[in-house]
């Protein structure tokens, strides 16, 4: 039975963002990282999080990866019918607290005794958590990579949902843009790279090098050290543009509006707004 | 006399040559402007072999004498005057008009060494004659440049832009152009007096300022005298009119303006050729006969 | 910068672009006993005087004969002489057509073509006066390079380019004062080479002549009152078009808008546009310039206004485009 809890519209952003942005990020630690990755060789299954939700269809909200012969494949906000194993929260409010590290309120889990397909799950999982719900910067320069990765990957998606959703701090900005795509960029790696593109109101993000044409702005980091401090906020964006630590090349008097949009995805992923709102 | 016996009976003999291979080309290309390439043979003879200092071996030469040809038409003629001076390859005569051959009806001087301009839009030779004669003491150089122009293409309003300016220019610095018109009276539609009368055609030229003489443009030695007298040069720019027959020395084509352009089947070609060489060797017996 | 040319951007502004280009073409010519001017009865107004003053000897008047000029320079440059011609834009480019397509283009002869009074510059004289489609009738013609300064210095730069390039080139000048673009010299011109003004990504303005100071005053409208960022590029040199400039303009920015003091058809527009096409990606393409009719009678400025290739003109057309889809995009999903 659902516990009786007011579900707020931010709590609706939250859980968009985890729901479309930040658990399909599961997929990356796997694709990303061989010792998570490959304890799913050959297998094939479906994984699913989600949280129940009276008003949604179905009465849930949730996102699942349906893996073939280890290779997975995201699908963000779509309910299955039959996971193989299922993560499911009594409620939004539950599935935001405990992916946002505030606590670990645990969800009723189905498919346990696939032990084969749930502990490497539980791994991965614990892995991402690892990496995001750190208060401090990882030490090792894999580890922030990888966590950099995150962070990209995460950030223009997150904006791209709350920009779907409506948000009006969003859409301020999006509904009279032209078309114009946002990048994130760490210097000498490649890799990690990502963007959001926006349009008369519309949005899509994306990850890797934006292609069809120049980006707008690129906010290039220095390195993905100096980038975490600004990810994690351990730093001040204006002092690392003024030292070059990081450069935003295009139109920087827009440095500050990306970033505002950036700090708006955090507010709702880190779980700020929980103890804002209270 | 301005030619000696033996210059006359040479250039008798040079001017046949250039007719003849002439026809030649214009057989090998499956057509040509026979008409005017004909009338303006003598002329483009006196000038290439006695009148024009110019050296084939050295056709670079900045003292050069320069000749524009502006009836650029004559292609088929100016090939195989350059092919007798050793300027264009005689096996590319055989060439001539085929795709891709350096030679066609109008002439490029960027391919054919020694051609000093590429003419064929007719009324434009005045003007670059005038231009190279100007250049000529800018540069303290004395050479001269001698301006062929066809007298249907005075027709054209930039021939007389180009002549008023001859004039005006005459003794600003030693200006040391002449002109010489193949008047041959004919143009593609007919005579030049049906489809756009020239004459008072010397008038006219008078009236620009030149000095005029009329001889006829198939008389050697009265062409040669006209030519000493433009050469010794005077106050006034000379304007030689050289009255000329075109399609002369072939009896189908003499004076008949239709073989302005055309093509020969194999018995027109036969009996060019043998008429020409009948006109020419009795014009090479008149050099004979009465030269001194 | 090379070849010493001794007047300041301060005092170009006080100089009509043609008076720059006389003066150029006076300090050339000292250097250079080889260039030799001819006018068609313009030597006033189109600035040889100072040339005609200090060199006599070499400078002509022919008279009012374009045809018979450019036949004269011509036959001059086969001599050797480095040539400058300079008459109106549009007796340049239509009356003496023919004598500039053979006499100097299939000869590729030494002959820099000045054409005065370009686009609607002599806006008050009217249609015989405008030069407005010279662009389009030159930019074909073999060996010819084609070039419009944007202003006095450019001019100067364009013309000393010119003066130690051989081969034919066709300069195209405006009457009277040009707004200072560039306050000095040495901002790197090189002919076919295009200048990126100004930088952005929403969309790239490419301008020529009179109309690039046109496209930097609707950049700064558009970056103050709309938050647009438009890159601008002066497309100084025609033909060769700055390829390269053009196509990154289409990677990086996607629309373009090009603006010129000329007939749609034909001109910069029309060579951006076949780049554009060549280069085989999406773009939205809108030119700006004269539509395909005469234009009024009037002051440049005014005309400019009415044929929206001003300042404003630029900004009122960059709005609509940025309206404009370059492709339907019909799949905005997150990547996951």
């Amino acid at each position: 039975m659902a516990e009786e809890v007011k579900i707020t519209q931010s709590d609706l952003y939250a859980a968009r963002i985890f729901l479309h942005a930040a658990v399909p990020l599961l997929k990356v630690i796997c694709e990303s990282e061989p010792k998570y990755g490959d304890k799913f060789k050959g297998k094939s299954f479906v994984f699913q999080v989600s949280a129940l939700y009276a008003d949604a269809p179905g009465g849930k909200l949730a996102t699942h990866f349906s893996v073939e012969d280890g290779v997975w494949t995201t699908h963000a906000g779509v309910t299955h019918d039959a996971p193989t194993v299922e993560f499911l929260f009594p409620n939004l409010k539950k599935l935001i607290i405990f992916f946002s590290g505030k606590g670990m309120p645990l969800p009723k889990i189905k498919g346990l005794s696939k032990l084969g397909v749930f502990v490497p799950i539980l791994l991965a999982l614990l892995r991402m958590a690892g990496l995001m719900q750190a208060k401090d910067k990882p030490e090792k320069l894999e580890d922030q990579i990888m966590l950099c990765k995150l962070y990209l990957y995460l950030l223009p998606n997150g904006i791209s949902q709350l920009n779907k959703m409506g948000h009006p701090d969003v859409t301020v900005v999006t509904k009279t843009s032209p078309d114009r795509a946002y990048a994130l960029a760490i210097d000498g790696y490649p890799e990690l790279q990502s963007w959001i593109r926006v349009k008369a109101g519309k949005s899509m993000s994306g990850r890797g090098e934006y292609k069809r044409c120049k980006p707008f702005l690129t906010m290039k980091f220095a390195s993905p050290s100096l980038a975490l401090d600004i990810l994690m906020s351990k730093a001040d964006m204006v002092d690392y543009m003024g030292s070059g630590k990081l450069v935003v090349d295009g139109a920087p008097e827009f440095g500050g509006t990306v970033g505002g949009l950036m700090f708006k995805v955090a507010y709702y992923a880190q779980g700020t707004y929980l103890d804002a709102e209270k | 006399m301005a030619l000696t016996k033996q210059e006359w009976v040479g250039l008798e003999k040079q001017a046949y040559a250039l007719r003849d291979l002439c026809l030649d080309t214009i057989n090998w290309a499956g057509s040509g402007h026979w008409g005017g390439s004909s009338s303006v043979a003598d002329i483009l003879t006196l000038l290439y072999y006695k009148y024009a200092k110019f050296d084939p071996k050295n056709y670079e030469d900045p003292n050069r004498d320069r000749v524009i040809v502006s009836k650029g038409h004559v292609g088929v003629i100016l090939a195989p005057l350059f092919a007798l001076l050793g300027l264009v390859k005689k096996e590319d005569l055989k060439t001539f008009n085929l795709t891709g051959s350096k030679l066609g009806i109008h002439l490029d001087s960027n391919k054919v060494h020694g051609l000093d301009a590429s003419t064929g839009s007719l009324g434009h030779g005045s003007s670059i004659a005038l231009g190279m004669a100007l250049a000529a003491p800018l540069q303290g150089r004395k050479y001269k440049t001698f301006l062929v122009l066809g007298d249907g293409e005075c027709d054209e309003g930039s021939v007389w832009e180009a002549a008023m300016a001859t004039s005006h220019f005459k003794n600003r610095g030693s200006l040391d152009l002449i002109t010489i018109v193949d008047r041959n009276h004919n143009m593609i539609d007919g005579n030049t007096e049906d489809v756009m009368a020239l004459e008072p055609f010397e008038d006219k030229w008078k009236a620009f300022g030149f000095e005029t003489i009329t001889v006829n443009g198939h008389d050697l030695p009265a062409l040669a005298e006209a030519l000493e007298k433009a050469v010794a040069g005077g106050p006034k720019p000379f304007c030689i009119i050289a009255d000329t027959i075109k399609g002369v020395g072939v009896s189908f084509s003499s004076g008949n303006y239709k073989w302005h352009y055309g093509a020969f089947d194999e018995a027109k070609y036969t009996t060019a050729k043998k008429d020409l060489k009948e006109y020419s060797e009795q014009r090479i017996a008149k050099a004979e006969k009465e030269g001194k | 910068m090379a070849g010493g040319i001794t007047f300041t951007a301060v005092e170009s502004t006080k100089l009509a672009t043609a008076e720059i280009f006389g003066k150029t073409i006076a300090e050339l010519g000292a250097k250079d006993k080889s260039i030799v001017c001819l006018s068609p009865d313009l030597a006033t107004s189109t600035k040889m005087i100072d040339f005609f003053t200090k060199y006599p000897e070499r400078f002509y008047n022919v008279g009012i004969a374009e045809q018979n000029m450019i036949g004269i320079a011509a036959g001059m440059a086969k001599s050797g002489l480095t040539v400058f011609a300079s008459c109106f834009s549009v007796f340049a480019s239509l009356r003496a057509l023919d004598q500039v397509h053979t006499d100097i283009c299939y000869q590729n002869v030494n002959v820099k073509l000045i054409g005065t009074h370009g686009g609607t510059s002599f806006g008050q004289a009217g249609s015989t006066h405008h030069a407005i489609e010279d662009i389009g009738v030159i930019r074909p013609l073999v060996n010819m390079t084609v070039i419009v300064p944007a202003d006095g210095l450019e001019t100067a730069n364009a013309v000393k380019a010119a003066a130690a390039t051989p081969g034919p080139f066709y300069i195209r000048i405006n009457r009277g004062f040009d707004n200072v673009v560039y306050s000095t010299s040495d901002y790197g011109f090189e002919v076919g080479k295009a200048v990126t003004m100004r930088d952005g990504t929403d969309i790239t303005i490419i301008a020529c002549g009179s109309c690039v100071y046109q496209a930097l005053q609707a950049a700064s409208i558009l970056d103050f009152d709309y938050k647009l960022k438009a890159r601008v590029i002066n497309m100084h040199t025609i033909k060769p078009i700055d390829r390269d400039a053009v196509l990154k303009a289409v990677a990086e920015t996607r629309k373009i808008i090009t603006v010129e003091d000329h007939t749609v058809i034909g001109g910069l527009g029309s060579a951006v546009a076949e780049v554009i096409v060549e280069g085989g990606k999406a773009c939205l393409l809108k030119k700006l310039g004269i539509p395909d009719k005469w234009s009024p009678i009037g002051l440049h400025e005014d005309l400019m206004a009415n044929h929206e290739i001003d300042a404003q003109g630029i900004v009122k057309n960059v709005l609509e485009i940025m309206k404009q889809d370059v492709e339907k995009d019909e799949n905005w999903g997150d990547e996951v």
